[in-house]
C-alpha cells in the first residue's frame, strides 16, 4: 500500500500534463461542448492512450491519467480508450477513440468521433469498428459530443463470459476515474469563483456555510479518485462497482453545490462550469446509474451463499 | 502508487487475527459491549496487553530503544484495525501506544520516558486526557484550568469535563495555563492519586466509564511533571492530536457491523433490492474512509508533509460511522436487543461519539477550507 506516485508514474503524469498544456486547446470561447478533435488526434499519436499496455505500467496508470484528463475544460476521449483499449485490440477493435455504449439506441459520448464502439449488451459486449457515416448526431444537454448508432454494425464481434466481465469492470473504472476528474475540475472552478465574488461585503469564500460544503465536496472527490484508482489496480468486481457507485452518488452533491455557489454565472456559457457539470450529468446515468452499481457491488460483496459462509464473511472483516 | 499489501503486512494482519482468536474468550463480545472505560474492559485490557506485547503486537512501531521494533507507521494501523473490529480488547490502553507514548518520546525528559514508557509497555497503566473543560471543548484555546507557580512547584486549580477513563486512570495528560496572560498552555503528567483531584462520573448514553468531570483543587504539580517546556503545550497537543484524529480505524467495526446486519437480513430472506442499495451506500462510505485514512498513514510512514488528508479522513470516517449506524437502525433494529449480537448496540454508541471525540468534526471542515482549499484568506 503506497499512495505516493513512483518516479515513473510521476514522470508519466508530468509529461501528460505538459502534453495537455501545449495541446490544441481552443482558446477563449469554448462554446457548449469544447470538444477538440485536433487534441484527440494528437493524443492518438502521443502514445498516452497505450499507457496500460506499456511495460511497467497498467490500468492504474491509465486511470491516473484518465482522472487528470477529465479535469481539463476541453473535452477529448481518454478513459475508455486507455482502459479498455488493450483488452479490445485483439477483439476486432479499430483503435482509439473508443466510445462506450450502454444501450443500442441511446446517445453515447464521443460516438460521432469514435473508431471503436464498445456496446454493453446485457451480459455480453459487442465490439465494432465505426465510421462517422454510421452515426447520427444527437441533440443533448451534455457537454460532450453525443451520437447514436443508426444500426448496430453487422460485423460487430460478440464477447461473452469472463472477457465481457473484464471489459465491464474496466468500463466502470473508466467512468469512475473520469467522474472523479470532472468533479475536481468543477470544484477548482468554483473555488476560484467564490474567492473572487463578493456579496454582503466579503468574498463568498469567507462564508462558513459555503466553506463547509466545499470542504465536504473536496473530501468526497478525493475519496472518489482513490476508489477509482484502487479499482483500476485490483481489477475486482466489488471495487469497480463500489468506485462507480461512489462517484455517481457523490456527483449529485458536487454538481449541486458548484452550481449553487457559482450563482447565475454558472448558468452562462462564458463561465465554463457546465463543461464539467454537464459532462458529469451524463456519467450519472451511465452503466445503469448508481442503482445498477449497487446491485453489482452488493452481489460481489455479499454473494448469496449458505449461512456458514455469511458468518465467515462477517468474521473476516 | 500501488494498492497491494506487502507480504510482511499481510502476514502481520494474519498474525493479529490468529492472536485474537487464541486470546479472546468465548464471551468476549459481551465484555467488549461495555465501554472501554468500564471495570470489566479495563481489567481485561490489563491482562491482555502484556500478552499482546509478548507477541510483539502491542508497540512494534516504537523505536528499538523503547522496546519496539521500529516498524513502520502501517504496523499499528493494521493491528489497530483488527483490534477495533474485535471490540478493542486493549481498552483505554490503545492510545498509550498510539499517541501518548510517541508524544512522550518526542517531548519527554529522559526520566519521564524511562518511567512512563516502561509502564505503558508493561500494559497495565490507564491514562486519561485532561483536555475539554466546561468553558472549552472543541475550542480548546478557551481552557481555564490554571497551573500557578508557587515556589518550587505548580498549584493546579480548575476542572475538566467529558474526560474518558478518568475513574480508572492512574495518570492524567493535563492541559493547563501556567501563565495567566496570552494563549500559552502547558502539559502536565499528573498522577490521579494526587491530593485534591476529585473524579465524578457522568451518566451517559455511550456507556459506563466514558464520561467524567475531574476537579483540581489546589493540586500540587512538580517541575518534573511538566512535559516539554512551560508554554509549549500547543505544539505538543498538535503533535498528539495529529495521531489521534485518525487514531481509531472506526470503519473496521462499522464494516463488521454492516456485514453482520446484511448476514442477518440474508438469513431471514430479507436482503432485497432496496436494502442492498442502502447497504452498498454504507459499504462505499466505509471504503472511502478507509482509503483516506490509509493516505494519512502512508504520509506518516514516509514522514511526508501533511496534505490535509488527516482532516478529510476524519470527515469521511464520521460519515461512514453514521451510514452504518443508520443502516442498522433502518433495516435490522431487532439486532439492538439480540443477545447474539452485543456489539451492534456497542457500535451504535461508539458511532455517536465519532464526530465529537478529539474535537467536533466541523473543526476539520474549517481546517480543510482554510488549509487545503485556501478559502479563509484574503482574496
Amino acid at each position: 500500500m503506497n499512495f505516493e506516485l513512483t518516479a515513473d508514474q510521476a514522470l508519466l503524469l508530468q509529461s501528460f500534463e505538459s502534453f495537455l498544456e501545449r495541446g490544441s486547446v481552443p482558446s477563449g470561447a469554448h462554446g457548449y461542448v469544447a470538444y477538440s478533435s485536433a487534441l484527440q488526434d494528437e493524443l492518438g499519436e502521443s502514445g498516452f492512450l497505450d499507457v496500460a499496455a506499456q511495460e511497467g505500467f497498467g490500468p492504474l496508470e491509465a486511470a491516473i491519467l484518465a482522472e487528470r484528463a477529465a479535469r481539463s475544460a476541453v473535452s477529448f476521449e481518454f478513459a475508455a480508450s486507455a482502459l479498455l483499449g488493450p483488452l479490445l485490440a485483439p477483439r476486432g477493435a479499430a483503435g482509439a477513440p473508443t466510445a462506450l455504449l450502454w444501450s443500442r439506441t441511446a446517445p453515447a459520448r464521443f460516438l460521432s468521433h469514435a473508431k471503436t464502439a464498445c456496446l454493453f449488451d446485457g451480459a455480453d459486449v459487442l465490439v465494432a469498428a465505426v465510421a462517422p457515416s454510421q452515426v447520427e448526431p444527437a441533440d443533448s444537454v451534455a457537454a460532450y459530443p453525443m451520437g447514436r448508432l443508426k444500426t448496430v454494425p453487422k460485423d460487430a464481434r460478440r464477447i461473452a463470459g469472463a472477457e465481457a466481465d473484464a471489459l465491464r469492470r474496466r468500463a466502470l473504472v473508466a467512468v469512475a476515474a473520469e467522474a472523479a476528474g470532472l468533479m475536481r475540475g468543477a470544484l477548482d472552478q468554483t473555488i476560484d469563483y467564490v474567492k473572487e465574488r463578493t456579496q454582503f461585503g466579503q468574498p463568498l469564500a469567507r462564508f462558513q456555510a459555503i466553506q463547509h460544503r466545499l470542504a465536504e465536496d473536496a473530501t468526497l472527490i478525493r475519496a472518489a479518485r482513490l476508489l477509482a484508482l484502487r479499482a483500476a489496480f485490483t481489477d475486482l468486481e466489488d471495487d469497480a462497482a463500489t468506485a462507480c457507485f461512489y462517484a455517481q452518488q457523490t456527483m449529485r452533491k458536487v454538481i449541486h453545490d458548484c452550481h449553487q455557489f457559482s450563482g447565475a454565472m454558472g448558468l452562462t456559457l462564458e463561465y465554463p462550469l457546465h463543461l464539467w457539470t454537464y459532462r458529469l450529468k451524463v456519467l450519472q446515468g451511465e452503466a445503469g446509474g448508481r442503482a445498477e452499481q449497487a446491485r453489482r457491488a452488493a452481489a460481489a460483496v455479499w454473494p448469496r451463499r449458505d449461512a456458514e459462509s455469511w458468518r465467515r464473511r462477517a468474521e473476516a472483516v | 502508487m500501488d494498492f497491494a499489501w506487502s507480504s510482511e503486512h499481510a502476514a502481520l494482519r494474519e498474525r493479529t487475527r490468529r492472536f485474537l482468536e487464541a486470546h479472546l474468550p468465548a464471551d468476549w463480545e459481551s465484555v467488549a459491549s461495555q465501554s472501554p472505560g468500564s471495570d470489566a474492559v479495563t481489567r481485561f485490557s490489563k491482562a491482555f496487553c502484556p500478552k499482546l506485547d509478548a507477541a510483539g503486537l502491542f508497540a512494534p512501531h516504537w523505536p528499538k530503544e523503547h522496546g519496539g521494533e521500529g516498524a513502520s507507521a502501517w504496523t499499528p494501523f493494521l493491528v489497530g484495525e483488527e483490534m477495533w473490529a474485535a471490540g478493542e480488547p486493549r481498552g483505554p490502553q490503545y492510545y498509550n501506544v498510539n499517541w501518548l507514548g510517541p508524544t512522550l518520546m518526542k517531548y519527554g525528559t529522559e526520566a519521564q520516558k524511562a518511567h512512563h514508557l516502561g509502564r505503558m509497555r508493561a500494559g497495565d497503566v490507564v491514562w486519561c486526557q485532561g483536555f475539554s473543560e466546561p468553558s472549552g471543548g472543541s475550542d480548546l484555546a478557551a481552557l481555564r484550568t490554571r497551573a500557578e507557580r508557587r515556589g518550587d512547584h505548580y498549584v493546579v486549580n480548575g476542572s475538566k469535563i467529558w474526560t474518558s477513563y478518568a475513574r480508572q486512570a492512574e495518570y492524567c495528560f493535563l492541559l493547563a495555563r501556567a501563565r495567566p496572560e496570552g494563549r500559552a498552555i502547558s502539559v502536565f503528567l499528573l498522577p490521579m492519586s494526587r491530593e485534591g483531584i476529585t473524579v465524578r462520573p457522568i451518566d451517559s448514553v455511550v456507556g459506563d466509564g466514558d464520561l467524567h468531570e475531574v476537579f483540581f483543587d489546589n493540586v500540587a504539580a512538580r517541575d518534573d511533571e511538566l512535559l516539554g517546556a512551560e508554554g509549549e503545550g500547543w505544539e505538543i497537543v498538535r503533535y498528539a492530536l495529529n495521531f489521534e484524529r485518525v487514531g481509531i480505524p472506526r470503519y473496521a467495526l462499522a464494516l463488521k457491523t454492516l456485514h453482520r446486519a446484511v448476514a442477518h437480513l440474508e438469513a431471514g430472506g430479507a436482503f432485497g433490492e432496496t436494502a442492498a442499495q442502502a447497504a452498498v451506500a454504507a459499504y462505499a462510505a466505509c471504503e472511502a474512509a478507509r482509503l483516506l485514512v490509509y493516505e494519512v498513514v502512508d504520509e506518516r510512514s514516509r514522514n511526508a508533509p501533511s496534505t490535509g488528508a488527516t482532516s478529510m479522513a476524519r470527515i469521511a470516517v464520521v460519515a461512514a460511522e453514521r451510514e452504518v449506524a443508520d443502516f442498522v437502525l433502518d433495516w435490522t433494529p431487532e439486532l439492538f436487543t439480540a443477545p447474539t449480537h452485543p456489539m451492534v448496540a456497542t457500535h451504535h454508541k461508539r458511532a455517536i461519539a465519532a464526530g465529537l471525540a478529539a474535537g467536533a468534526a466541523e473543526i476539520q471542515l474549517n481546517l480543510i477550507a482554510r488549509d487545503v482549499l485556501g478559502l479563509a484568506g484574503r482574496p
